[in-house]
């Protein structure tokens, strides 16, 4: 019985306050997407961390919205199964390091050859150049260009430039993944 | 309450379910937010469905595996079990399983909830491929040493299961299983939940030492002596740190295993093997008791104490435990039946147990050890309970009559009755069929029971529901029937088959018949068979009428040649014939260009292929697969008192083997036709650096020494290694020099641990000796040996010459003689007569011949003959008659007995008796024990 009302109570407030939405993290190796998802969730910034296999889920509670981050190993074995996780998600966010220049166009063509899937078709995009507190970093502006954001028709895009590990920028990405999950 | 019902509807809905449907529903894993409850009901479906057979094409196998994946954002225990469960089955199908690498790590880390962490382990070690392994190296290894067993048993069996693909980075991990060993954990009852085997049957406690010794066997099972130490050290008695029974089981067969591979460990494995007798868990005794009588040429004094453990468990209150005991004791009956003398009392009180497996294990193994007199009592007994026991149990007492009739024939006549008596009884075809080809075989071996024997099977086939046995019975009255005296008796009821039964029946009952008309000396007989034969014309079936007209051209016919044609008493010798088939088939296409030549087959005749039957009937009937104890070592290894007589058996399939191997090699191929090959054998103690074995190839005018070099020293290669032979004449030969000439040898080229090299030496024979020349080999393996830098693997560039001398090979008479079978031996001798008789007497070495059995293998195997009438198991320890048969290289027959009394004092003294169509080859048999 106790299980019984457990389950209403837990039902109503789903339905008045919590909101879950599901955030794909996607990127090259060594862009930063577990680091940055570890301070999302409130964790320690780490340098020693070991590259995914495969993929880590961790929920990012912020105010009544629950975000479930689905965060995808980069190295290339790994990105042909990005498609699977960015299937139905609210929002696909794409990190890349700022610093890295050689590896943009790789990261270039990775994400646009996601973006012509049909079944991916109007998620909005979320492009996140990491690492912005070395110094040599590309600026906003310069990203767009070298990922050619502006060819990507048919959906929501931004761009940001942050750092996880001086939390530069942050709270902006959250506000972005929450206004997405209103409508 | 709700809830419980809920879940009642599930598993009825289970019942119902196919693939494409829950397929479809498995959507519902990508649903948010997740239900927990109706996911783990969609798990169950698939476990369900790939546990009924069904398996998912790998694509849908994939989409099912991403959808289980993002179930893994739900922290709810029994769904995060379901859903390891489903990843172990689908991982084999699904692609791309590495993906959920890690998420499981997660779960395996040492702060995640206790419930998570052993199930974690087990799917990890499924999903993971061989270039991911050192990522999950140290969370595997802080896994083992855990404190809390589930999980430690759990990280030790997936190791179990990666060594296959990550040999390297497992084997790392012996410190860590080692201390395992040690640990001591005890308990994991309830911590270990549902899938970790922590928790199954009371030995519970400890399970972590069985699996953590099961994994070190593992990796050390390429090197036998830290395997040696290791059950040393685990299995002494005082360090009894081993507390699971299943661990001491596991270093039973461990030790057993040794001590079959190498001699030389066998005394302390047998010491070891003797302690864990008196070991505290009966599950150890009874491992302990099998492993020895399952040594090979295991000894009176080895298995003395294992049936005396045994004998204490017969009067044990616990069923289980009697028929463990017994059954064990039934397998020892049917190798050492003398061991068990002074247990037969025990045994006999255990007929009339009320379980009725225990009882017919305590009769047929009283039926093994019994002597004469015992036996009459013991059928009546079991005729007292035969009706109340299954049909396996009744084949198995079938099969020790039917090798206690071979054994005693005088008591046929009792035996007889008895099988006449359960053939009328209710059975299947499996228990008929025993019944009936144990009174074949008394027809066959035992001919004063043909008469009766043959009017029982009469009065079988009048009423035999079973088309096959018909078959054979028929077959059987057709050649044993014209042969006795009154050969009508028996064509009425083969006659009333015709008119009966089915067309098979028909067609058997119409040959039978055939053969009582040809060759028919009465005319009057012949007369009636062929109005029989004639009226069979009219059959409706094809193959009825076929044979009938065929035979009745033959009863018609000449006499000689239809004869000729019904006696068919020769056949080819069908294992060669086989082999030499397939060689053909499997050969390239140039073979096709001529026909299979069938006059290579050697033709085996009836009366020898009887002979050898039988002699294979008496070996232990401990063949049935259904009720012998399980046994650990592989089937070829099977353990037997003698080996040098299977050996014998198979000697014409083993030297086709020889032959295929010999007449690769270019140089060996011009030779001709190999006539024999010896046994293998060895040149150097097991423990050396090179081992060498040797195999003596006999040709028609040549002698090829084949030598097997094995390298054990890992850090070195042989290169270009040859072997000096220098042949010796025998002591007393006039000679200084042997006759034998070098002819060519065929070096090997390169020899390292993993690659053993064979060097063939050929000797050419002096045409003047006729062919058999005896000398002794001095043997000198020459090569040039490098070391190799451990660093690359890479042999060095510069190495030395280097000499081994191993001990000297010698050619005896026995290598130009081959074993063979006939129908009588007595016959033979007879017939061969003194003329070429010779008589030779010898005292056998002491030290190495310690009693009469060892000196039968002895001479069994120097001589190369078959012994024959069961005379290669010696009866006494004292005195002994060995009689022996086989035909030299170019046919010609050799028969031996050898007389044989054992004294302390002298040891064994021989004397030799050889007759022989050949002069020659008779001296060189009665000269080859010297």
């Amino acid at each position: 019985m106790a299980g019984f009302f457990r389950r209403i109570y837990d039902w109503l407030l789903s339905l008045f306050w919590a909101t879950e939405m599901d955030i794909t993290m996607i990127g090259l190796q060594n862009a930063g997407k577990t680091s940055l998802l570890r301070v999302l969730s409130g964790g320690e910034f780490t340098t020693d961390s070991i590259p995914t296999v495969g993929f880590n889920m961790k929920r990012v509670q912020k105010g009544h919205v629950t975000l479930k981050c689905w965060d995808l190993g980069g190295q290339p074995r790994f990105r042909a199964m990005w498609e699977r996780y960015c299937r139905g998600a609210n929002a696909i966010v794409f990190i890349v390091d700022s610093a890295d220049i050689a590896a943009l166009p790789i990261a270039r063509e990775e994400l646009h050859t996601l973006l012509l899937k049909p079944i991916l078709e109007g998620i909005p995009l979320l492009v996140l150049g990491n690492k912005s507190d070395l110094p040599d970093k590309l600026g906003v502006d310069d990203l767009i260009d070298e990922l050619d954001l502006r060819e990507i028709k048919h959906r929501e895009v931004s761009c940001y430039s942050i750092s996880a590990k001086e939390e530069t920028n942050l709270e902006a990405v959250l506000q972005w993944l929450i206004s997405k999950a209103k409508k | 309450m709700s809830y419980s019902k809920k879940d009642e509807d599930g598993d009825q809905a289970i019942f119902k379910v196919d693939r494409t449907t829950v397929f479809q529903e498995a959507r519902i894993f990508n649903t948010s937010p997740i239900s927990p409850r109706k996911c783990r009901i969609q798990l169950t479906k698939i476990i369900y469905l790939l546990h009924t057979g069904e398996r998912f094409p790998t694509a849908e196998a994939t989409t099912l595996f991403f959808g289980i994946t993002k179930l893994f954002q739900h922290r709810d225990p029994s769904l995060r079990q379901m859903v390891y469960l489903v990843i172990k089955e689908l991982a084999s199908t699904a692609e791309d399983v590495i993906m959920v690498t890690s998420s499981i790590m997660k779960d395996t880390a040492v702060g995640s909830d206790v419930v998570y962490r052993p199930n974690a382990i087990r799917a990890l070690c499924r999903i993971i491929d061989a270039t991911n392994v050192q990522a999950i190296e140290r969370l595997i290894k802080t896994a083992i040493v855990d404190k809390t067993p589930s999980v430690s048993s759990a990280a030790l069996v997936s190791s179990y299961h990666l060594l296959p693909i990550a040999k390297d980075v497992v084997r790392r991990w012996a410190n860590e299983t080692q201390e395992a060993v040690i640990a001591n954990k005890t308990g994991g009852g309830f911590l270990g939940l549902g899938s970790s085997s922590a928790s199954i049957g009371p030995p519970s406690g400890y399970m972590t030492q069985y699996h953590a010794i099961g994994l070190l066997y593992q990796m050390r099972s390429h090197d036998r002596m830290s395997l040696v130490k290791m059950v040393q050290q685990y299995g002494s008695q005082n360090a009894s740190s081993i507390r699971s029974p299943a661990a001491v089981m596991m270093l039973v067969r461990l030790a057993g295993k040794i001590a079959v591979e190498d001699s030389n460990l066998r005394k302390p494995m047998a010491q070891l093997l003797e302690g864990w007798l008196r070991h505290k868990s009966e599950m150890v005794n009874f491992e302990a008791a099998k492993v020895i009588c399952e040594l090979p040429d295991v000894t009176d004094a080895e298995i003395a104490p294992a049936v005396h453990v045994l004998q204490l468990f017969l009067t044990s209150p616990r069923a289980v435990t009697k028929f463990a005991a017994i059954r064990i004791l039934h397998h020892i009956a049917s190798f050492k039946p003398n061991t068990l003398q002074h247990c037969n009392m025990d045994i006999e009180t255990l007929i009339s147990n009320s379980n009725r497996s225990i009882a017919t294990f305590a009769i047929t193994t009283l039926l093994k050890t019994g002597n004469e007199a015992s036996v009459d009592r013991l059928m009546k007994q079991i005729s007292g309970f035969m009706a109340d026991i299954t049909d396996e149990f009744k084949i198995t007492i079938v099969e020790a009559i039917r090798t206690l009739c071979l054994k005693f024939p005088s008591k046929q006549a009792g035996m007889l009755a008895f099988l006449s008596g359960i053939l009328r009884d209710e059975g299947g075809y499996e228990f008929k069929r025993s019944v009936v080809e144990s009174m074949f075989d008394l027809i066959k071996f035992v001919p004063e029971s043909k008469e009766e024997a043959l009017a029982h099977l009469c009065e079988f086939i009048e009423d035999c529901e079973f088309t096959k046995l018909a078959v054979r019975v028929l077959h059987l009255l057709g050649q044993e029937g014209p042969k006795t005296s009154q050969p009508t008796k028996y064509i009425r009821y083969i006659y009333n088959r015709v008119v009966l039964e089915n067309a098979v029946v028909r067609a058997a009952a119409v040959t039978a018949l055939a053969k009582f008309g040809v060759g028919q000396k009465d005319e009057d007989v012949k007369k009636s068979v062929v109005v029989l034969l004639t009226r069979c014309l009219d059959d409706p079936d094809d193959e009825v009428r076929d044979r009938a007209a065929l035979n009745l051209k033959l009863v018609k016919g000449e006499a000689e040649y239809g004869w000729k044609f019904i006696q068919n008493d020769s056949i080819f010798s069908l294992p060669v014939f086989e082999h030499q088939l397939v060689m053909y088939v499997t050969g390239d296409q140039s073979t096709f260009a001529k026909p299979f030549d069938i006059s290579t087959i050697p033709v085996v005749t009836r009366a020898e292929a009887d002979a050898e039957d039988k002699s294979k009937k008496l070996r232990p009937a401990s063949d049935l697969p259904t009720l012998k104890a399980p046994t650990i070592t592989a089937p070829g290894a099977r353990p037997s008192a003698t080996p040098s007589s299977e050996a014998a058996v198979n000697a014409a399939a083993a030297s086709q083997q020889y032959a295929i191997a010999l007449s690769a090699v270019p140089e060996i191929k011009a030779l001709g036709q190999l006539l024999k090959s010896s046994r293998v054998v060895e040149l150097t103690e097991a423990e050396m650096e090179y081992v060498v074995t040797a195999v003596k190839h006999v040709f028609k005018d040549y002698i090829v020494l084949q030598f097997d070099v094995k390298n054990t020293l890992p850090e070195s290669v042989l290169e270009n290694v040859t072997v000096q032979c220098t042949p010796n004449p025998p002591e007393d030969a006039e000679e200084e020099e042997s006759p034998l000439v070098e002819e060519f040898y065929v070096p090997a080229p390169k020899i390292t641990v993993d690659n053993p090299g064979t060097i063939y030496v050929a000797f050419k024979t002096p045409e003047e000796a006729d062919g058999y020349s005896i000398a002794t080999f001095n043997n000198v393996l020459k090569f040039m040996t490098k070391e190799i830098d451990p660093a690359t693997g890479e042999a060095e560039e510069a190495g030395y010459e280097d000499e081994y001398e191993v001990e000297d090979l010698e050619l005896t008479g026995g290598d130009y003689v081959v074993p063979a079978f006939c129908g009588s031996w007595q016959v033979v001798w007879e017939q061969l007569g003194t003329g070429t008789e010779l008589t030779e007497v010898y005292g056998l070495p002491k030290e190495t011949v310690k009693g009469i059995e060892d000196a039968v293998n002895l001479i069994v195997s120097t001589l190369s003959m078959q012994p024959l009438e069961g005379t290669d198991v010696p009866l006494f320890t004292s005195t002994h008659v060995l009689k022996l048969f086989g035909k030299s290289i170019s046919g010609g027959k050799v028969i031996a007995m050898v007389r044989m009394a054992y004294s302390t004092a002298n040891g064994v003294t021989v004397q030799l008796t050889v007759r022989s169509e050949e002069a020659d080859v008779g001296k060189l048999v009665a000269n080859a024990l010297s």
